[in-house]
């Protein structure tokens, strides 16, 4: 559209807008402004791209690789002086009900498929996850999985999880035991096919070219520095900027129980203003009330380390949880909304998971549990009795629980809570003893944007925003009330790669 | 002499210089205005100087021309005395807005600057000679503001890649040396799950009060920087 024209368009609905007495103006305006001010679009460009990303976690370095493979022009945008957003500081888990290596038929791990992968999925939030979405999910994980292993050099520990939620062993961990492993294979492959990463840049607005449901998105406004510059995108603009868990008064919004008292294990940029510039536009959010609480961050600081990720994959080789009291408190195969909540219901800071010697090489690695000793995050005992006295918790009652947990083992039947086992859980038998500290934190929004399968933003009647894509943590309903470990990194990476598709095929506007 | 009449006098005596022998000559010789007899000002051990400017001065004190990363101990000394008597930048330095800035009586460049970027180098500039921060920490070390922002002068926004650190810094492995923690091998800013090439600004502010990024999450480590807030 001509510059004359898209005046001429503006200025009839700034006159549309006073006819109808000053209700209707061309995006939502932001707090404090007027009601019927209408945000100008800028007269000049100061950059142009094809495709503009925000973001550079799994979603957005996933977007960029595939928008630039495709050969767009395609910048990320990052607001925090480091890249990775969570992604580079998460687990390290990725649920694929398969991987190129075939790691859980070699490891003798039972069987799998994508269909019990997007049943557990759908179920482990209650049913209100969007089945069309999670089957996208479930079904192109393993080929993102082995693109990421292919291109980018990703490579995997030779481990694989059955963690809560999960029926089946499918928690795949890359060999640095943290999401650095995905970011590091997707930057690879984005920057390998030219993306352009560029730190230090927020953005202040989405420019959408006017109210009709048909325009479309045309660049952002962003704050680099000091200075305020105006980025064009001619093809489209794909979100990909997180989650709202260090946002306190947006989640609050949302749950007001959720106040400033709680840790979070998120980075410090995970705040929700996108959400807001999107809904600004015109944009549908849905699920924003579903927040999600680790169970097994560090209580003191809510951190995710290395040694917070072993609670999480234990439950599949018989882990067992214990309150203050040495007590079980919940079915440790349960999902993450449950074990918070029973943790919580304690009353008691903070729980404990108990495991042993052999269970650790089959969840993660001897050096990270020597490392996590060091600094006293594990602790290490011989016997039962000697681990509750240094956890600080009434050896008799450890003892009893240990013994009670592995006569269930042994007998297939939990009477207390249900467990179910499987054959290759170890019980705490032989020593040396492990424990470790953990509590719930903030941890991640299921909420945000509605997009389709084609990663497209859906407006409040359902209708995609020509040009506007999204993916990762900042859509919503996908994984309904409850996302279950491990599915968050192909969440992103595969609706990022639609998302980085799709854009990349969009027309170039003039 | 209260400081105020002796300022009053010292302006009035440069005003008088400049009346007298006229604008061209007070261009290249700066000096002569406040510094009638150089040798008051110089080390006795330091040789005779002529009237003439500080472009003199640079056939020995050459460095910070070609904005190397390195000391500079004489522009060092020259700015943070002058700035310590509040002395204007253009007392020395010709600025032509948009064009060049330079120094008088030399043909020196350090590229187009507006008035509003010498306003902020002055302001950045007594920062570096008293704030306590990194660019103060570089200043006691006689590092002047090419030795981190090179040739050009720097603008608003401008940063100092982790590549013109590390020339007097690294390598990046020398500093992770220097900041390991001998009890938790993993806890060292230098080699973090950030990797190595993790922007030295994240923490180093160079006009501000440095930060420790590390404590956004790990909030219980106790780890100290180098020009931190007080």
């Amino acid at each position: 559209m001509s510059k004359m024209n898209r005046r001429t368009m503006l200025k009839t609905m700034a006159m549309s807008a006073a006819a109808v007495g000053g209700g209707l103006a061309l995006n939502m305006t932001a707090p404090g402004t007027a009601e019927a001010e209408i945000k100008k679009l800028p007269a000049k460009w100061d950059e142009t791209w094809d495709v503009i990303v925000v973001g550079s976690g799994f979603a957005g370095l996933a977007a960029a690789a595939e928008a630039a493979g495709a050969g767009a022009k395609v910048v990320i945008l990052e607001k925090m002086p480091v890249y990775g957003g969570n992604s580079i500081i998460n687990g390290g888990e990725y649920n694929s009900w398969d991987d190129e290596l075939h790691l859980r038929q070699k490891l003798g791990l039972g069987d799998d498929s994508a269909e019990v992968h997007r049943k557990d999925t759908i179920k482990g939030g209650d049913f209100y996850g969007s089945p069309e979405l999670v089957k996208i999910l479930t079904d192109n994980a393993t080929p993102a999985l082995n693109w990421m292993i292919d291109d980018g050099g990703l490579k995997l520990r030779e481990v694989v999880n059955r963690t809560g939620g999960h029926s089946n062993y499918r928690t795949h961990t890359c060999v640095e035991g943290v999401g650095r492993g995905y970011t590091e294979a997707l930057r690879k492959i984005a920057e390998k096919r030219g993306a352009k990463l560029v730190l230090n840049t927020s953005i202040t607005w989405i420019w959408r070219q006017n109210a009709e449901a048909d325009s479309p998105v045309l660049g952002v406004e962003v704050k680099r520095g000091k200075k305020v510059l105006n980025l064009r995108a001619t093809r489209a603009l794909v979100l990909a900027s997180g989650g709202f868990s260090r946002d306190v008064a947006m989640r609050q919004i949302y749950n007001p129980s959720l106040t400033a008292d709680y840790n979070s294990t998120n980075h410090p940029g995970a705040t929700g203003e996108t959400v807001r510039y999107a809904q600004a536009v015109g944009a549908e959010a849905i699920h924003m009330a579903f927040i999600q609480l680790y169970p097994y961050a560090e209580p003191e600081t809510g951190l995710l380390d290395a040694p917070a990720v072993y609670p999480f994959r234990g439950p599949g080789f018989g882990i067992v949880y214990v309150n203050k009291q040495g007590k079980r408190f919940v079915n440790e195969m349960e999902r993450r909304d449950v074990v918070s909540r029973a943790e919580m219901a304690t009353g008691m800071k903070p729980t404990f998971s108990i495991f042993n010697e052999k269970m650790i090489l089959r969840m993660g690695t001897k050096e990270e549990v020597e490392a996590g000793l060091a600094r006293g995050r594990f602790v290490k005992a011989d016997s039962i009795a000697e681990l509750a006295t240094k956890l600080g918790v009434p050896p008799e009652n450890l003892e009893e629980t240990v013994k009670k947990h592995n006569q269930y083992m042994k007998d297939g039947h939990d009477p207390e809570f249900n467990r179910s086992f499987t054959k290759v859980m170890f019980p705490l038998e032989e020593g040396p003893f492990y424990g470790i500290a953990q509590w719930p934190a903030i941890h991640h929004t299921m909420g945000g944007v509605r997009i389709n399968k084609e990663a497209q933003v859906l407006d409040i009647w359902s209708k995609p925003i020509p040009r506007f894509y999204a993916a990762g943590e900042i859509t919503g309903g996908i994984h309904g009330t409850n996302r279950l470990g491990g599915n968050a990194t192909p969440d992103a990476t595969v609706f990022g790669r639609i998302a980085g598709t799709n854009a990349a095929k969009e027309k170039p506007l003039a | 002499m209260t400081m105020a009449k002796k300022y009053w006098l010292i302006a009035m005596l440069c005003l008088g210089v400049l009346l007298t022998c006229g604008t061209a000559w007070a261009m290249t010789d700066p000096c002569a205005g406040c510094h009638k007899d150089m040798s008051k000002v110089l080390p006795k051990e330091h040789p005779t100087v002529a009237a003439g400017g500080v472009a003199q001065c640079l056939a020995c004190h050459n460095k910070g021309k070609e904005g190397a990363a390195e000391q500079n101990p004489f522009s060092t000394k020259l700015h943070t005395v002058h700035l310590s008597k509040k002395i204007d930048c253009v007392a020395c330095h010709n600025a032509e807005s948009g064009k060049s800035f330079g120094l008088k009586g030399d043909v020196v460049d350090w590229g187009a600057v507006k008035p509003e970027d010498v306003k902020l180098m002055q302001e950045k500039m007594n920062s570096w000679a008293s704030s306590g921060f990194t660019d103060n920490l570089h200043a006691r070390a006689g590092v002047d503001c090419a030795g981190c922002h090179g040739k050009k002068a720097p603008v608003s926004d401008d940063t100092v890649e982790n590549a013109r650190c590390l020339e007097c810094h690294g390598p990046v492995a020398k500093l992770a040396e220097r900041s390991a923690n001998k009890e938790f091998p993993k806890r060292n800013p230098h080699a973090s799950h950030y990797g190595s090439d993790i922007a030295c600004t994240t923490c180093h502010k160079g006009h501000d009060a440095s930060v420790v990024m590390c404590a956004d999450c790990h909030k219980l480590w106790k780890m100290e920087i180098p020009g931190a807030a007080k």
